[in-house]
């Protein structure tokens, strides 16, 4: 069984925020929603000060707390481990972010500003199926899907996921520190087994949660 | 944007709004049961032959419905609330809505009254449960205002991403409140109906709104120092909300309730006038009890650094 995950090596994260940008062209994410920002903090006072970074995302959960609390069934946990949200069966309750510990999910609220261009269905119906995650429902929640339209993409055209860049999260292909790793966490000869191998194992965020992330960190400051 | 944060961060998907839907619903299905656990729903009034204390049961839990889907981001899907029931408290909420106002309503129709007939009286069932019919349909609403009283509660206690939420304690405070406000409205509507409170009513409502104030407590000294939960008390306690917490939740809401009902049980003659202090502090203090509780809802950080002295510049977005 294929379980998507991704590997975050924290300690060599040069704060470009590559991923950040890259996530937002790819995924034309509403308006104030940033589904892959990086989060930097000070360490230290001058003049022995530095600055750490921890790029984060969806922790796409083995046991969910978005996918147990949604009510309309609008999230969804495939079988490969990417939770998804389905934005024309959400009924905008917002239980998902409630319950999620991470903030990962984000409410596309209609605040009289104007969607980026191109991604909201009602001003562009047009949009092609190419596209459709680029379309963004107003009065529904949306999140990082792994870039779930590329993985769909390079399995179905035989390209190795989490190496072909077509077939692979813009943010891990984008990021020019490589410090993103993605790749079959059920698989023990994956490139994200054995990195987690090497670094003797993976840490998650909020572990208190026991929500079983997908996505995991080694180098955590 | 405020996700994705090295610091506490509060939680603003939900407040008054919910806090109202929480509080009618809490009232609208304890009122079903208390008029009936009292024996009250006759003798009461009644409005187009069916009884005030149902009356305001119904119109409790629709104006709560009602503020629901209008507070969804898209209310005219609210119908797929209904769909997973296999795991959200939502979608069981929902139900027990639903449930409650047919059934509830069933129950009630052969009193309906109409321009003086009663259009449905030939309905199979004695609307005051008297036969098997009757009481078939009260225990089913019955069990669905018990589910329609407790599962706001048990909504927020589900997740543990926020700590403050995530304790059995909470659905226990909404489920306590809401029987002590239903019983003291129904005090009310007595007193307004021109009957006398009963000494055993007092002595009720006396237990109820102990148990709620032991409820808050211990809830409270439990886990303080977990991260996040630490933060939530913070506020209630020492921060803004010190003052309508331990003022309208606790005092006005719990403590003198207590001590107004037993005194209420045993002065016979200040009684309904104490019923009715009781129902005036009980509402509103239930009402803040759960809009706090929203408010005070902290996340956690995502991640504690391991370095002590770090200080968070929050998310940066590359600019």
């Amino acid at each position: 069984m294929t379980r998507w995950g991704m590997v975050i090596d924290a300690a060599r994260c040069v704060g470009c925020q590559a991923c950040t940008v890259a996530c937002k062209t790819e995924n034309q994410s509403p308006l104030d929603a940033w589904y892959a920002p990086v989060i930097e903090w000070e360490e230290g006072e001058f003049p022995d000060a530095t600055l750490n970074y921890l790029p984060v995302l969806c922790n796409h959960c083995e046991d969910a707390p978005c996918v147990t609390a949604c009510p309309s069934g609008a999230l969804k946990r495939r079988d490969d481990g990417i939770v998804i949200a389905d934005e024309e069966v959400c009924i905008g309750s917002r239980a998902c972010m409630a319950a999620c510990p991470y903030g990962a999910l984000h409410y596309f609220e209609d605040r009289g500003t104007v969607a980026v261009e191109g991604a909201d269905a009602e001003a562009s119906p047009s949009v092609p199926e190419r596209y459709a995650h680029q379309r963004h429902v107003r009065g529904a929640v949306s999140k990082c899907t792994y870039c779930a339209h590329k993985i769909d993409f390079g399995l179905e055209n035989g390209l190795e996921v989490g190496v072909h860049p077509l077939a692979t999260p813009a943010c891990v292909v984008t990021c020019p520190a490589e410090c993103r790793i993605f790749g079959d966490l059920d698989d023990a000869d994956s490139n994200v087994s054995r990195y987690l191998a090497e670094h003797g194992g993976g840490e998650v965020l909020r572990p208190d949660a026991k929500t079983l992330p997908s996505t995991q960190y080694v180098g955590l400051p | 944007m405020d996700q994705f944060n090295l610091e506490a961060r509060t939680q603003r998907v939900w407040d008054i709004n919910h806090a109202i839907w929480f509080t009618l619903m809490g009232v609208g299905g304890g009122v079903f049961l208390a008029g009936r656990i009292l024996n009250l729903t006759e003798g009461l009034g009644q409005v187009l032959g069916i009884p005030t204390v149902d009356v305001v049961s119904f119109l409790a839990i629709a104006v709560g419905g009602a503020i629901l889907v209008a507070d969804l981001g898209r209310p005219l899907q609210a119908w797929r609330a209904f769909v997973n029931v296999r795991t959200s408290w939502i979608s069981w909420g929902a139900w027990s809505d639903l449930i409650f106002l047919v059934v509830a309503g069933l129950l009630v129709l052969p009193a309906l009254s109409l321009g003086g007939s009663e259009p449905f009286s030939g309905l199979g069932w004695d609307p005051h449960g008297g036969d098997g019919g009757g009481l078939a349909l009260e225990i089913v609403a019955g069990v669905a205002a018990v589910v329609v009283m407790t599962y706001a509660g048990a909504v927020l206690a589900r997740p543990r991403s926020i700590p403050y939420w995530n304790s059995p304690a909470v659905p226990l405070q909404f489920l306590l409140s809401s029987a002590a406000m239903s019983v003291a409205v129904v005090m009310l509507i007595e007193v307004i109906a021109g009957e006398p409170v009963s000494p055993g009513q007092m002595v009720l409502l006396g237990l109820l709104t102990a148990g709620l104030a032991v409820a808050i407590v211990v809830h409270l000294v439990t886990r303080a120092d977990a991260p996040g939960k630490k933060e939530s008390l913070d506020r209630l306690l020492r921060g803004r909300h010190r003052t309508v917490f331990t003022g309208t939740v606790l005092a006005a809401g719990t403590v003198l309730p207590t001590v107004l009902s037993f005194a209420g049980a045993a002065a016979g003659d200040a009684r309904d006038a104490l019923a009715v202090i009781c129902c005036v502090l009980l509402v509103p203090g239930g009402f803040w009890l759960r809009l706090l509780t929203l408010r005070v809802g902290i996340f956690p950080p995502v991640h504690i650094p391991s370095t002590a002295g770090s200080r968070s510049t929050g998310v940066s977005l590359g600019g």
